[in-house]
């Protein structure tokens, strides 16, 4: 499980560096992205579709709040969240 | 704090002298349009919304209006009380119009297929001859500090609205696909600068420049903007000054652009304008988010995170308002 959660958190990183041309090493688990100037809109609009075409997590409007994408840890729990769910 | 720095309060962006603001706009645009660009009047886009009322009255003042032309730009989208309101101006003002309906050169570049295409993919049922459709932004900028993003909503025939967030690939189809509306409309008024010799005026306020609420080479493309300085309560004040008619003055403002019925407030801005003027205000003068607070009655924590949402909007919309890179 915890390879698995590790993979996760790996894609999710990835994603993150690949969209918003960021630092990777200064991009912990904690880093709040959107505070930080990681992403604006697009990114998030980028983010949500990477997340609903590769966990199935078919957000919704409700969904958009801070809690659930504020960083990678948050985006994590989102995805479990949702997967408990499903 | 700067101490010359005036207190903050519901009447700080209120105009002191509007008929010193009006002069001063008029003699911009006659220096600009006649000296500076050697044409010999102006051409605006009119669609019955304030904004184009008060660029049209101001560039009357300025060049007569013989030497000023109207055009008012429908197309099957747009909404037929715009264009009522847009002659009723034409009238007061005694301007000459011209009507160019723009839906067949909007089918010509797929305008309307395109966008429906993209529509489709995300509700399969949709059609445009049994939905409407409408973008915007549903969240609201003062309980989070989320940047806002896009929701695609359709509307059946019986009134009943349908949801989704828009998923990136759709959504830049969906706006590149509008923004021909725009893009045609500023063809079609530059055709009747060059045949006059006329600038074209453009009709953005400070709101829509600022937070990147125009079009590139669409709305955004012309010669001089007179209201671009402008926050829209003050667009409001010139606009009774000017004797706009009262019918586009109580008008909600709308977007126009797609089938379903649409504020500005309710595609983009996400607060009604007085407040979104005040609190712009506030934001660009390095007021405190208290002091803010304290003039509106509302919480500190709200207007930051309003401030964060107004500088993430001119961030993101920084592209716009770039001209091109010669080197």
């Amino acid at each position: 499980m915890e390879f698995v959660l590790d993979d996760l958190k790996v894609s999710v990183k990835n994603f993150i560096v690949s969209t918003s041309f960021a630092d990777i090493s200064k991009l912990e688990d904690d880093t709040l992205i959107f505070r930080e100037g990681y992403f604006d809109s697009m990114g998030l609009m980028s983010l949500i579709t990477f997340l609903d075409e590769n966990y199935q997590t078919n957000t919704k409007d409700s969904d958009l709040i801070e809690e659930n994408f504020e960083s990678i840890n948050a985006i994590i729990r989102f995805i479990e969240r949702k997967r408990e769910i499903s | 704090m700067n101490s010359s720095k005036q207190k903050f309060s519901k009447d700080i962006i209120k105009l002191k002298n509007i008929a010193e603001t009006c002069n001063t706009i008029v003699e911009r645009l006659r220096k600009e349009v006649l000296e500076g660009f050697r044409r010999r009047g102006g051409v605006i886009g009119i669609s019955g919304g304030i904004d184009s009322s008060v660029a049209l009255a101001l560039s009357i003042k300025a060049f007569g209006p013989e030497k000023v032309l109207g055009v008012m730009l429908p197309e099957k989208d747009s909404s037929h009380e715009s264009e009522m309101l847009a002659k009723e101006l034409a009238e007061k003002f005694g301007v000459k119009t011209q009507t160019e309906d723009i839906t067949q050169a909007l089918e010509g570049f797929n305008c309307y297929t395109r966008r429906d295409e993209a529509v489709k993919r995300i509700f399969p049922e949709y059609s445009p001859e049994n939905y409407k459709m409408k973008i915007g932004i549903k969240q609201n900028p003062g309980n989070q500090n989320l940047p806002p993003i896009f929701s695609l909503v359709i509307v059946d025939l019986k009134g009943n609205e349908f949801s989704k967030i828009l998923p990136i690939n759709e959504y830049l189809q969906i706006v590149a696909s509008s923004n021909f509306k725009q893009r045609c409309r500023m063809s079609m008024l530059y055709y009747h600068a060059e045949r006059l010799h006329y600038a074209v005026i453009g009709t953005p306020n400070k709101h829509e420049v600022d937070q990147g609420f125009f079009v590139k080479y669409g709305d955004g493309g012309a010669d001089i903007m007179p209201i671009g300085k402008l926050y829209k309560s003050q667009v409001y004040e010139l606009a009774k000054y000017l004797g706009i008619p009262e019918s586009i003055i109580q008008r909600t403002p709308t977007t126009d652009t797609y089938t379903a019925v649409q504020t500005q407030e309710e595609f983009f801005y996400q607060m009604p304008f007085h407040l979104m003027d005040l609190i712009w205000y506030g934001y660009e003068n390095s007021y405190s988010a208290e002091e803010v607070a304290i003039a509106l009655t509302m919480e500190p924590d709200e207007i930051r995170k309003i401030y964060m949402n107004f500088m993430r909007k001119h961030q993101t919309t920084a592209y716009l308002r770039m001209s091109p890179v010669h080197f």
